[in-house]
């Protein structure tokens, strides 16, 4: 069952222009010049319950004006979007109720507050009864683990506590669908990684689906299942992370340690990335030639170790940017 | 219906509530505010006394009244600037997509987003107008009028800020213009109507109402007039609905941002 529908969606934005330095400015007071930027252009995707999708690109893609369309906070140019059967311009009231919002560049929690005082005033929003609120809460205490800080003013939690109550925030209606805009942004590894746990739990106990945007190749290699990618306001890539991890770009990173010196300069489909006499960091594009044959021109006898892995996500993705961007 | 209503109120009652907490955070500074205010008001006192000294009637207005007018002058601007605080930053609200944390909560936009701040000064405001009531002469009849132009006091000067605001939809930089408009509304509040004439005068009552805020109330409480209550009440309304049509219109070509920000 699709719980996100959009077909055909585009988005411009007027924008002023204007000419550099003081005499550009008094000319724009007489005349004013303005530029369209088409900021998403007829893109067409649908979300299935329960699925953690990536929707990524780079910056200025379209990601967050997607995103804003599909949470009612924009009105969208052209298309149409259905997120669990509601038009998010017609009934955005409606859907509020049944979605979940945090942006992680905009804060939505009352700083002075307490995380307790935060989340009753966010169950008066969604006019949820004093008692269920309570048991809410206390059951998203224990899943994103608030107990040691619940009652600390907001301005005095560290930047990782505070996007932990974010969440709990805009769960506390337990929304069907929650759309997280860059959530672990600014975080450290450990409390990343903390918070694609809570997120993973949270999408496997409640079922909620998440519409997840990051720049963050750790958070949608170890959350998403599926990913879509958007550059120039297009959808460039709509595919499972099995099918772009290992045959988008079909490319293996090869790093041996030997006992002699090989030369593989000229070699079709090799790339060395590392030369340092006998170490050496290559990549192997499979479409030209295959790991075995590879480790036939090495020669084994002469191998003291070896490591194959994939391509790293991050740079499958920048390629895949770069690429558009051609 | 009712049930949507109620629920609203509740939430806008809460805003107000964790404003005042916010406010009350501090309590000397709070205290002081609120003193340092009606010190600020009554220091005008002297000057209407000097004078009046020399004259006894200004612009139709006694000594007594024009208290009183001075008194709905900062209790109107109290009450607007006590609760709805952030209706005189709405453009700045837009200007940095601060209404998408709004937007996204089954609410009414503009009411959650003009009661995110209380003014603790503006207690002052509001404490001074009531007790110009006493100078005045007290009766219950003054009071309940004077407590009902409070209210429809500030809700013009809301609904004008909202209106104001509003033009960051459609203007770039429309912040000065706004922040004018206010202060408009506040400087010529507090002279008797009486001392304007002309064209300031029909301005006064149309694109800058501060006549029908503070001027037509005066009256209505001094010559206790039915038909001119009934006008403000009406004219109130109308000033309200405007507001409110003027945010949704412009509402549609809100363009958000992706500047950081935090509710504080």
């Amino acid at each position: 069952m699709n719980v996100i529908e959009v077909k055909n969606l585009s988005k411009t934005f007027k924008v002023k222009i204007k000419e550099k330095g003081l005499k550009g400015s008094l000319k724009s007071i007489f005349k004013q010049k303005y530029k369209t930027i088409d900021a998403v252009k007829d893109i067409s995707f649908e979300v299935e319950k329960g699925e953690i999708i990536a929707f990524i690109g780079p910056n200025g893609a379209g990601k967050s004006t997607t995103i804003k369309m599909l949470t009612g906070i924009l009105y969208a140019d052209e298309g149409s979007i259905e997120v669990l059967k509601i038009n998010p311009t017609k009934e955005r009231k409606r859907l509020a109720y049944e979605i979940g919002t945090v942006f992680g560049q905009k804060e939505q929690l009352w700083m002075h507050l307490t995380p307790y005082d935060n989340f009753k005033f966010f169950s008066a929003i969604y006019d949820i009864p004093e008692q269920v609120a309570e048991k809410r809460i206390e059951k998203l205490k224990i899943l994103f683990e608030l107990n040691d800080f619940i009652d600390t003013p907001v301005r005095n939690l560290s930047l990782g506590q505070r996007i932990r109550c974010e969440i709990v925030a805009s769960l506390i209606h337990e929304p069907k669908v929650l759309f997280l805009d860059e959530p672990t942004i600014g975080l450290d590894p450990v409390v990343k990684e903390n918070i694609r746990t809570l997120i993973k739990r949270m999408n496997k106990e409640l079922k909620t689906t998440i519409f997840l945007t990051s720049h963050d190749v750790g958070d949608i290699e170890k959350l998403c299942k599926r990913v879509i990618i958007i550059n120039h306001g297009r959808i460039v890539l709509d595919d499972s992370m099995e099918n772009l991890k290992y045959h988008y770009l079909n490319k293996k990173i090869i790093e041996v340690k030997m006992k002699e010196k090989v030369n593989l300069d000229d070699e079709e489909g090799i790339t060395i990335l590392k030369d340092k006499g006998y170490n050496l960091k290559i990549e192997v594009d499979t479409q030209y030639k295959n790991v075995a044959d590879v480790i036939k021109l090495l020669d084994p006898d002469k191998i003291i170790d070896i490591n194959i892995s994939n391509i790293p996500l991050e740079n499958i993705i920048s390629a895949i940017y770069k690429n558009e961007d051609k | 219906m009712l049930m949507v209503v109620k629920n609203q109120i509740r939430c806008t009652l809460l805003a107000l509530k964790y404003g005042i907490m916010k406010e009350m955070l501090n309590r000397t500074s709070f205290i002081s505010n609120v003193l340092f205010m009606i010190l600020n008001n009554a220091s005008m006192l002297i000057q209407w006394l000097v004078l009046y000294s020399l004259k006894d009637n200004i612009g139709g207005y006694s000594f007594k009244e024009v208290m009183l007018l001075w008194g709905l002058a900062a209790s109107t601007y109290g009450v607007s600037r006590a609760f709805f605080a952030s209706a005189f930053k709405l453009s700045d609200t837009i200007n940095k997509g601060k209404l998408d944390a709004f937007l996204v909560q089954p609410k009414s936009v503009l009411l959650n987003a003009i009661t995110t701040h209380v003014s603790s000064s503006a207690f002052g405001d509001i404490i001074f107008g009531f007790a110009m009531v006493f100078f005045y002469g007290f009766s219950l009849r003054v009071f309940l009028l004077f407590f009902l132009f409070t209210v429809t006091g500030g809700l013009i000067l809301v609904s004008i800020a909202i209106i104001l605001g509003s033009l960051a939809f459609f203007l770039e930089n429309s912040e000065i213009i706004s922040d004018n408009g206010n202060n408009l509304m506040v400087h010529f509040a507090t002279y008797p109507d009486g001392i304007f004439k002309g064209v300031t005068k029909i301005l006064l009552f149309t694109l800058v109402p501060v006549g029908l805020a503070n001027y037509l109330p005066i009256q209505a409480i001094i010559e206790f007039n039915i038909t001119k209550i009934v006008f403000v009440l009406l004219v109130t309304s109308f000033i309200v609905f405007l507001a409110n049509l003027v945010f949704k219109i412009g509402l549609k070509k809100y363009a958000s941002t992706n500047l950081m920000s935090a509710r504080v």
